[in-house]
């Protein structure tokens, strides 16, 4: 890789304290992401996905080491600072309670560019046209309540791509779905992967989604063990 | 906005909750002011009308409770001032009194008060009282008493009895006075003491033609206890007029037992209100509180998508600001009919001789609810300022979730 990371990460740890005991669930992580990468983090229950995740996202803090989000140090960013890079920068998918009950698909879609101040109109109009790409449009003006899993989970998906942000982070998002949507959900994030260049890092344990990605990380008891890039012109890498 | 009325018509049952919060203190607040109005519109009244007038001119020197008025010389100065007044709308010259009624062996102290007959009606409902014989008339020489003093000295019309006053400025006076009428008073005290002769009657009494002790007088469109910026308007001007040994005085100073009843009205209110108001505030508070508690992954999930705290706490305050003004509007709506409904039905009736005081006096035997728009707006205004600072706290505690703890939380 010869370009600059999008995000890199040095000796990354971060144990959970509780009065009882410390929960050790990344014990030094240290990743490359490159712009237009389609990543999938693998590995068991606990292996530490979804807090790498949450700490590539800023929505959680190491409790050691480094986050570099295009060479800029996360760490020295306040709560409201981190927020705003939330917004501007990072797509979120989560595996549940993904989407505002009270607002309609399109509400929900429209909802990082009405907090980034974007004004209606414009915001309606790009929400729209994401929906139209997702081939969800129809389902716009439905609450959440009236739409299957697998569409809350692809209006999630337009909700995280529709501010363009550097990078989608997907925690688990095909969880809570049976297989023909999991593998429609990750053709449709390696669509927009390819056809609009964005950058995707989404946890996973399930291995049959796991021939679609671009590279895979797989994480154990906290640790990186193994880094493969699969597409064509890529080798393996091993830790 | 849309987002915020879906909030809450999520929860039915807790929005009209805390709606009723918000609602109950306002439409209590209103109907109290209300209700406030009617009383103070009552003591306004009956002091005004029994003897008091508006305002009064007197002689500056105070000789204690009990004691006879001081005598003044000028009430012709005094009612020419009062004629170049526009804003007085009546007067009238009154000679005070404290005597001794004696027929036989019988006697009694009475308060002689003598009266212009022609003028006294704005302030005396006594003429129309009369149950025997006639009220005076400008030139007659007699006294008009109530039946208990009637029965006290043994006299009826037509029977004399003999006054004997003792003032300190005149000395002596003594008066053999007929009977030409006998009034039925709406209290015994009144009817035992309370003796009307002619000004010219009195002044013969105490053995000087010019005396007088109060020139009273009522303002022009003065209708009720809220015009007392007109009386005091009246009072300041005149002030400036009268000779230095005069001193015009209104109801309140004349009355101070009344203006102790309506000052302690407004803290009384006060206190209600702050009682009402925290009530509110704290079902408010906890009704909101909850509402935050069963959206936490919700509002962890809108932290995670970068949302600021900031916007938090407008979403959760909108929503109280919602329910508060809707509460605010329907609590004072609930109270303004609730007054009119009560109007429309003569008022609140008073109670047995508290409304027959008022009959006799010829005031309308009701307290009549009173709407000061002011008033309905403040009640509003403040209790929905209360629930809307009262949501401070559950959008504060939302604000500062943790976004991944709160998207793990379990109910």
């Amino acid at each position: 890789m010869s370009s600059n990371p999008l995000i890199r990460t040095e000796a990354l740890r971060k144990t959970y304290v509780t009065e009882a005991l410390e929960t050790p669930a990344l014990r030094g992580v240290d990743v490359e992401l490159h712009e237009r990468e389609f990543t999938a983090v693998a590995g068991p229950s606990g292996s530490g996905k979804s807090t790498l995740l949450h700490l590539l996202g800023g929505l959680d803090r190491p409790t050691e080491g480094e986050i570099y989000l295009e060479g800029t140090p996360m760490s020295g960013l306040s709560k409201d600072q981190l927020s705003r890079l939330r917004l501007t920068r990072i797509g979120f998918v989560f595996q549940a309670y993904n989407l505002i009950p009270v607002l309609t698909v399109l509400e929900n879609t429209a909802f990082v560019l009405e907090l980034q101040g974007v004004l209606k109109a414009e915001r309606i109009q790009r929400a729209r046209k994401i929906l139209a790409e997702l081939g969800i449009e129809e389902y716009a003006h439905q609450f959440p309540n009236r739409i299957s899993g697998g569409q809350q989970q692809r209006v999630a998906v337009a909700r995280a791509v529709v501010a363009d942000p550097s990078i989608v982070l997907a925690d688990e998002p095909t969880a809570n779905l049976d297989t023909a949507m999991s593998l429609d959900l990750i053709d449709l994030m390696r669509r927009l992967n390819e056809q609009k260049g964005a950058t995707f890092l989404f946890a996973t344990h399930d291995g049959r989604l796991l021939d679609r990605v671009s590279r895979l990380i797989t994480l154990v008891d906290g640790r990186i063990v193994h880094d493969e890039i699969q597409a064509a012109d890529a080798g393996t890498r091993s830790v | 906005m849309k987002a915020a009325l879906r909030h809450l018509n999520r929860n039915r049952r807790r929005t009209l909750l805390t709606l009723l919060a918000v609602l109950i203190p306002v439409y209590f607040l209103v109907f109290m002011f209300g209700f406030s109005n009617a009383v103070i519109a009552d003591l306004f009244e009956t002091a005004t009308r029994m003897d008091i007038g508006h305002l009064q001119v007197r002689h500056v020197e105070k000789r204690g409770m009990g004691s006879a008025l001081p005598l003044m010389q000028d009430a012709d100065e005094v009612v020419r001032i009062l004629d170049s007044m526009p804003a007085v709308a009546w007067h009238t010259v009154r000679l005070d009194l404290p005597a001794l009624a004696s027929s036989g062996e019988r006697s009694q102290s009475i308060y002689v008060q003598g009266v212009v007959p022609e003028e006294i009606g704005p302030i005396s409902n006594i003429a129309n009282l009369v149950v025997d014989g006639s009220y005076l008339h400008q030139g007659s020489n007699g006294a008009v008493i109530g039946q208990e003093l009637a029965e006290i000295l043994d006299v009826g019309v037509g029977d004399e009895f003999v006054a004997l006053s003792a003032h300190p400025d005149t000395g002596v006076g003594v008066l053999k006075v007929p009977v030409v009428g006998i009034y039925r008073a709406p209290m015994a005290e009144m009817g035992r003491t309370v003796v009307h002769v002619t000004l010219a009657t009195a002044r013969q009494l105490a053995r000087n033609p010019e005396a007088s002790t109060a020139v009273i007088a009522r303002v022009r469109g003065v209708t009720g206890a809220r015009d007392l910026s007109e009386i005091d308007a009246v009072v300041t001007d005149l002030q400036g007029r009268l000779p230095a040994d005069l001193e015009a005085l209104d109801w309140r100073e004349l009355a101070p037992q009344l203006t102790g009843y309506l000052g302690i009205m407004t803290p009384a209110l006060t206190l209600i209100a702050a009682v009402f108001f925290g009530l509110g505030a704290l079902v408010v508070l906890n009704t909101l509180y909850l509402s935050v508690m069963e959206r936490t992954r919700e509002l962890g999930l809108v932290l995670s998508l970068g949302a600021s705290r900031w916007r938090v706490i407008r979403m959760i305050l909108g929503e109280a600001a919602i329910i508060a003004v809707a509460g605010a509007f329907y609590g004072a709506l609930i109270g303004v009919v609730l007054i009119w409904v009560v109007e429309a039905f003569g008022g609140i009736p008073m109670p047995g001789s508290a409304g027959e005081f008022m009959r006799i006096l010829g005031i309308r035997p009701a307290l009549h609810m009173a709407i000061r728009w002011p008033q309905v707006i403040l009640s509003a205004v403040a209790m929905a300022i209360v629930a809307v600072m009262a949501a401070w706290f559950p959008a504060h505690r939302a604000s500062r979730l943790e976004p991944v703890e709160a998207m793990r939380y379990v109910e």
